[in-house]
C-alpha cells in the first residue's frame, strides 16, 4: 500500500530552475499521468521519484517513507525507460532476473516469478533470446516484464511507447492499461502525447515550465480546462481560440469578435457572458461543437472553407474566423469542398471562455 | 533485347573494372607479389649472385632444430604481446577516470592521448634518455631515493631490457587503448546503468555486469591492436636496443631484417618471414574467434 506524495519539490541544474515546488499527491493504485510538452519538468519529476535524479528541495514520500535519500533500489519502484534499457548482452529471462539476482532470491523464487511476468505479457516464447533479436513492441513488453518481477509499490513510466510506430503504440497503450488492472499498484507515468494521457490516467497532471497547470480526472481537464494551456494541450484537433468582448446588455448581449462581426448569444446564456462584459476575452471552442446549418437559418457564421481534411470516420474543415484558423469537426461526406460557404452554429453552451490578459478559465 | 541487355552488362563490368584495377594492380604488385615471391623464396637456396637452387625444408629445419635467435625472438614477440593486457588495464583505468564528469577531463584525455601520435623513432629517443644510466632520469630518482648506488644501464642489461622497451611501447599505445575504451564506454547507453542502480546493483557489480560485458568487443580491438604492436614494433626496437644486449630485444620482425639485411641471407629471412606471418594470421584468427568475431563492434539494443 503506497501512495506517493510530493511536497514543495524544486529541482535546480546549476542556476536553472526546472521545477518549482511542485505538490502532489498520487493515491495507492492510482493510475496518474504527468503531461506536457518538452522541458516541462515532466521527467525530471518521474527521475525524482526515481532516485535518478537528486532533489534540489522539497521531499518525496513513497507511503509514509521520506525518500529523498534513498538509492534507487531501496525506494521500492520499478521503471520503465523510454528506451527501454534492457540490458543487449543478456537473454530476456537473464534481463528480467537482473533485479532479483541482485536482491539474492532463491533461485526457484527467480524462475516463478520471470516465467509468471512473461505469460502475463505473452513473451513466454523469447525467453531465451537476447534484445536485439526482438521487434519493438517485444522489448517493450520485456521492459515492462523487467519492472513486474519486481512486484514493486511505485511503477514509473517514462514516455514508453514513444519509440514505436502508431498502430503498435496503440495496442500497447491497451496493454498498459490492462496490466495496471492485473497487477494493482500506483502508476505514474510519464508522456507528452495528450491522448495516451487521457485513454490511461485516472488523474493527469498538466505540466508547464516546472508548474503545475491543472490536476483532475481526464472529463475534467478536457471539460473544465482551467487554461488556454490545458484547453490548447489537452484534444485533437486543439480547442480554437477566438479573442472576443461581451458587448451590449439587457437581452442584446453579443460577443464581439477583432473583425467586428458579433456572435449572437442566446436569452438563455445572457447571463454567463454577462458577468463578464468589457473585458478582453478569449472564446474556446472545441471543433466537434459547431453545427452545421444547410439552410444557413440560425446560423452564428458562415465563413469560406479553406482546407477540407476527410478523416473517414468525420470530416475537419479548416477556416478563417475574425483572424484566427479555426477547425471544425462534421460528419463525413457533407460534399463541400474549398471556398464554399461554410453555414455554422457555434454550441454556446459547450464555449469557454478564458481572461485574455491571464489566459485563466473565467 | 536480350543482347541489348547483356551489352549493357558488359559496360557495367567494364566500368567496375576500370575503377578497380588501380587499386589491384597496386595491391598485387607490392602485397600479394611479394608474398608468394617470398613464399617461394623461402624453399630455394638464393642470394643476390647465385641462380637459385631449390632447398626443400632445409631453411625451415635450420630454424626450428639449430637457430637460438630464432627461439629467443620467437619467444620475446610472445613477452611482448602477453604484455598488452597490461596496457590495456591501464588505458581501462584511465578511460574510466576521465569517462566521469572531472573538471578538465577533456584536457587529460588529450594529454594521455598525446603519445600516440608521436613518431615512434621519437619515443624510442625520449625513452632512451629516459632509462640513460648516467643522466637519466629514472635512474636520478632511484639514485635520490636511495634504491640504487650506481646507475642501472636498463637498454644494456640482459635482465631488464625487455621490460624497459615493453614499457616505452606500453606508453606509447596507452593513449590509442583509452581511445577505443572510451568510445566504447560512451557507447554504453547512461539508461542502462540507471536500469541497473533501481534493479539494486551496486557501482561494482554495474561494472562487472554491465560495463566489462558491453566492453568486450572494444576489449578485444585493443587486444589485436597489441598483437599487430608487438610483430611490427620494428622501429621502437631498433633505435631503442637494436635487439640487443645479445638479443635479449629481438623480436621476429628485427631479427628478419637482420638476417636479410646485415646477414645478406635473404632466403632464410623468407623462410622466417613466413613462420611469423603464419603466426601472426593464427593469432588474429584466434583473437577474432575469442570475441565471437566482433571485435570493435558496438553492441546495440
Amino acid at each position: 500500500m503506497a501512495g506517493v506524495s510530493l511536497r514543495k519539490v524544486v529541482k535546480r541544474f546549476g542556476d536553472n530552475e526546472v521545477v518549482h515546488g511542485v505538490d502532489l499527491e498520487i493515491r495507492h493504485n492510482e493510475f496518474v499521468v504527468l503531461v506536457g510538452p518538452s522541458g516541462c519538468g515532466k521527467s525530471t519529476i518521474l527521475r525524482m521519484i526515481a532516485g535518478l535524479e537528486e532533489i534540489t528541495a522539497g521531499e518525496i514520500a513513497i507511503g509514509d517513507r521520506v525518500i529523498n535519500e534513498l538509492a534507487p533500489k531501496d525506494r521500492d519502484i520499478a521503471m520503465v525507460f523510454q528506451d527501454y534499457a534492457l540490458y543487449p548482452h543478456l537473454t530476456v529471462f537473464k534481463n528480467l532476473s537482473f533485479g532479483l539476482e541482485m536482491q539474492k532470491l532463491p533461485t526457484a523464487e527467480i524462475k516463478d516469478r520471470v516465467e509468471h511476468a512473461a505469460r502475463i505479457l505473452n513473451i513466454t516464447q523469447f525467453l531465451d533470446r537476447k534484445p536485439r533479436q526482438l521487434s519493438g513492441g517485444q522489448r517493450q513488453r520485456v521492459a515492462m516484464g523487467r519492472a513486474i518481477v519486481r512486484r514493486p509499490n511505485v511503477f514509473l513510466f517514462d514516455e514508453p511507447l514513444s519509440n514505436l510506430d502508431a498502430k503498435l503504440r496503440t495496442q500497447m497503450r491497451t496493454e498498459i492499461k490492462k496490466l495496471h488492472q492485473t497487477v494493482q499498484t500506483t502508476v505514474i507515468y510519464v508522456t507528452h502525447d495528450q491522448i495516451e494521457a487521457m485513454t490511461l490516467a485516472d488523474r493527469i497532471v498538466v505540466l508547464r515550465d516546472g508548474y503545475i497547470e491543472q490536476i483532475g480526472s481526464p472529463d475534467e481537464v478536457y471539460n473544465r480546462p482551467n487554461s488556454v494551456f490545458v484547453a490548447g494541450f489537452i484534444g485533437a484537433p486543439t480547442m480554437n481560440f477566438v479573442r472576443c468582448r461581451a458587448e451590449g446588455g439587457d437581452g442584446g448581449l453579443a460577443l464581439r469578435l477583432a473583425d467586428g462581426s458579433a456572435l449572437a448569444v442566446s436569452p438563455a446564456l445572457q447571463e454567463r457572458f454577462g458577468r463578464h462584459r468589457d473585458r478582453e476575452l478569449v472564446l474556446g471552442i472545441r471543433p466537434e461543437f459547431f453545427q452545421l446549418v444547410p439552410g444557413g437559418n440560425g446560423a452564428h457564421i458562415a465563413p469560406r472553407i479553406h482546407v477540407v481534411e476527410p478523416l473517414g470516420s468525420d470530416t475537419l474543415f479548416f477556416f478563417d474566423l475574425a483572424g484566427s484558423e479555426v477547425v471544425a469537426r462534421m460528419p463525413p461526406l457533407t460534399g463541400l469542398e474549398p471556398g464554399d460557404p461554410l453555414p455554422l452554429a457555434i454550441d454556446m453552451d459547450k464555449t469557454h471562455l478564458f481572461d485574455a490578459e491571464t489566459e485563466k478559465a473565467v | 533485347m536480350a543482347f541489348a541487355i547483356r551489352k549493357k552488362r558488359t559496360r557495367e563490368l567494364l566500368l567496375i573494372w576500370f575503377f578497380l584495377a588501380p587499386s589491384l594492380l597496386i595491391f598485387a604488385l607490392y602485397r600479394i607479389i611479394p608474398l608468394l615471391w617470398n613464399g617461394v623464396l623461402s624453399f630455394e637456396f638464393w642470394s643476390p649472385y647465385k641462380p637459385a637452387e631449390f632447398a626443400g625444408l632445409y631453411h625451415y629445419e635450420e630454424m626450428i632444430l639449430y637457430d637460438d635467435v630464432f627461439w629467443q625472438s620467437f619467444w620475446n614477440t610472445a613477452v611482448f604481446m602477453a604484455s598488452a593486457p597490461i596496457g590495456i588495464l591501464f588505458a581501462l583505468v584511465i578511460a574510466l577516470l576521465v569517462d566521469t564528469p572531472i573538471r578538465g577531463r577533456n584536457v587529460y584525455r588529450t594529454i594521455v592521448f598525446m603519445s600516440y601520435p608521436v613518431m615512434t623513432v621519437a619515443v624510442g629517443i625520449i625513452w632512451q634518455w629516459l632509462y640513460n644510466e648516467d643522466v637519466g632520469l629514472i635512474n636520478y630518482i632511484l639514485r635520490s631515493l636511495g634504491m640504487s648506488g650506481r646507475g642501472i644501464p636498463f637498454l644494456n642489461s640482459s635482465t631488464y631490457a625487455l621490460p624497459a622497451v615493453i614499457v616505452a611501447s606500453i606508453w606509447q599505445v596507452v593513449g590509442f587503448y583509452m581511445i577505443i575504451l572510451l568510445t566504447g564506454l560512451q557507447n554504453i547507453p547512461q539508461s542502462l546503468y540507471e536500469a541497473a542502480s533501481i534493479d539494486g546493483a551496486s557501482a561494482w557489480q554495474r561494472f562487472k555486469r554491465i560495463t566489462l560485458p558491453l566492453l568486450r568487443p572494444s576489449i578485444f580491438l585493443c587486444f589485436v591492436i597489441g598483437i599487430i604492436n608487438s610483430f611490427t614494433n620494428f622501429d621502437l626496437i631498433y633505435v631503442m636496443t637494436d635487439g640487443g644486449p645479445s638479443h635479449a630485444t629481438e623480436l621476429l620482425v628485427t631479427y628478419i631484417y637482420r638476417v636479410a639485411f646485415k646477414l645478406g641471407q635473404f632466403d632464410y629471412a623468407a623462410a622466417l618471414t613466413i613462420v611469423n606471418f603464419a603466426f601472426f594470421v593464427f593469432l588474429a584468427w584466434l583473437a577474432n574467434r575469442l570475441s565471437g568475431g566482433e571485435a570493435g563492434a558496438v553492441e546495440s539494443t
